[in-house]
């Protein structure tokens, strides 16, 4: 794989300085939160909370104007914060305003590239992209698939940076 | 005489435009009438004279038909000046007498040869772009949509196509994304590289995570310090910088690179610097300096051996406490940091 053309001129708000700014920040968070945890974690924990604070931080960057960073960030947040108890009747109707809510099961149905079988996988593998028509979809692959390669350019200079001092 | 003699012609019969617009879509009809006017004829060239003649009547007639003609877009006209400026040039050619040349004169007129001689070109171009900017005038806000022979043109299947298009514009902008999409044609097989790369991307960055676990950077350099006021849209100023020998330079190196938000390289240019030691690089772009990155506690901590003047230091400290973003030009940080020249400006 050949990484992503270096853009030629200097834009300090492009997406990739500030992905950088974002994903150091949340580095920083992670390294002094486990300073002050125990030593003891796993190596794999922390690989896994890197990647998650990674992908947060390309979601954050993104915004809220795509689908897949919403999704994102709307898993992380589930993810992360403790759900408090509540009120089982409440819950109960939470729940099911929300699958009231849910988007048109027909928009599902759209078979544009002949063959279903690779759209569902393209589906699986952008998040949010469960209930776009095929439009939408290529739309947000081609935003995921451009900021993805702009994370792994960051995370492939930092562990450079890293390792060389 | 013969700059009447064109548009006359076009104008005269519209039905010609109409077959001109058909011939350049591979359709070749004949009219008998169009015929006798162009053919070819190797009996034409002792008639010449009569023909043109018969050009001049033409003009003459019609010339007050180009007039009323309101809608000759100057496009048109210019390619008829052209067109009749060659016919010209032919023409003084042609009273040596030449058969051949005869013929081309005759060409660009005649359409039926589906000749790509420039004029009949331009003219068939000038002619098809005022058809469309007749509709174009006609309904402004429309999207146009075109079914082509054979298409079904009922609204459910225009609208089918729209989106079809669309998703084939999508699919080429992927195309340009992903790399080695290029080369394969279909949708299928692109949308499987694009799942590929998709995946190879998101394993990638597992990997890395990993990798970035493993090599734990326990370096805390004060990035909320640094970054404090990483956006801000402030007026240039050179920072030519004399990289360091100590090895902090090139934590250093970076740092302002980022603050100054340029990343020429964006995040290669610590590990640049820790390798190439001593070599001298020229950033001029715009920077933001906030207040804390100023701030010598800052300094210190990023560069604890190198040894920065202490007028520099006052000075740096006494500028940024007032809390003002100064641009400032700095020449030649040398490697012992002694602030030779150093000019501010405010």
């Amino acid at each position: 794989m050949s990484p992503p053309q270096q853009p030629t001129t200097i834009n300090p708000n492009s997406l990739k300085i500030r992905l950088a700014y974002r994903f150091l920040h949340s580095l920083n968070n992670l390294n002094s939160k486990r300073s002050n945890l125990d030593d003891n974690q796993i190596h794999q924990q922390t690989s896994h909370r890197i990647k998650i604070s990674a992908y947060s931080s390309m979601a954050y960057v993104t915004g809220s104007r795509r689908a897949w960073s919403r999704a994102i960030l709307k898993k992380i947040r589930n993810r992360g914060v403790l759900r408090p108890r509540i009120n089982h009747r409440l819950h109960a109707r939470f729940t099911r305003k929300r699958n009231s809510n849910y988007p048109n099961p027909k928009r599902e149905y759209l078979d544009p590239f002949g063959n279903s079988g690779q759209e569902v996988k393209l589906r699986k593998l952008v998040p949010g992209a469960e209930t776009l028509d095929a439009c939408d979809l290529l739309d947000e692959t081609a935003d995921y698939v451009k900021s993805l390669a702009t994370l792994v350019e960051v995370m492939k200079n930092l562990v450079d940076l890293y390792s060389t001092i | 005489m013969n700059q009447g003699f064109r548009p006359a012609f076009f104008n005269e019969n519209d039905d010609h435009q109409q077959l001109q617009t058909m011939f350049t879509s591979g359709l070749v009809h004949e009219t008998p009438g169009l015929n006798m006017i162009v053919k070819p004829d190797p009996g034409m060239e002792d008639s010449w004279a009569g023909f043109d003649q018969f050009g001049y009547g033409f003009m003459n007639q019609n010339s007050v038909l180009k007039m009323t003609n309101s809608s000759v877009s100057p496009k048109k006209r210019k390619a008829d000046k052209g067109h009749t400026l060659q016919v010209v040039s032919e023409k003084e050619k042609k009273t040596k007498g030449c058969s051949e040349r005869d013929s081309k004169i005759i060409k660009p007129r005649n359409s039926n040869n589906n000749n790509n001689s420039n004029n009949s070109k331009a003219s068939t171009n000038a002619s098809s772009k005022d058809k469309s900017k007749a509709s174009e005038v006609q309904k402004p806000d429309y999207i146009h949509v075109r079914a082509r022979r054979g298409q079904a043109t009922d609204s459910h299947s225009l609208a089918e196509r729209v989106r079809r298009e669309k998703i084939s514009e999508r699919m080429r902008f992927l195309q340009d994304l992903v790399p080695g999409c290029n080369k394969i044609t279909g949708k299928a097989g692109m949308l499987d590289e694009i799942i590929n790369y998709v995946q190879s991307l998101q394993k990638q960055v597992e990997f890395l995570s990993m990798k970035l676990a493993t090599v734990n950077p326990e370096i805390d350099f004060n990035i909320d310090n640094i970054f404090m006021n990483e956006m801000f849209e402030s007026p240039t100023s050179e920072f030519p910088a004399n990289a360091c020998s100590s090895a902090n330079s090139a934590y250093f190196d970076q740092l302002s690179s980022w603050d100054q938000s340029i990343s020429y390289r964006g995040l290669d240019m610590g590990i640049n610097s820790a390798e190439m030691g001593l070599i001298r690089r020229t950033v001029s772009s715009p920077v933001s300096i906030s207040e804390t990155f100023m701030d010598s506690s800052c300094y210190n901590q990023i560069q604890p051996t190198a040894v920065w003047d202490a007028d520099l230091q006052n000075l740096y400290k006494m500028e940024f406490e007032q809390g003002t973003l100064i641009p400032f030009q700095s020449h030649q940080f040398s490697g012992s940091n002694e602030a030779s020249n150093l000019k501010m400006e405010t």
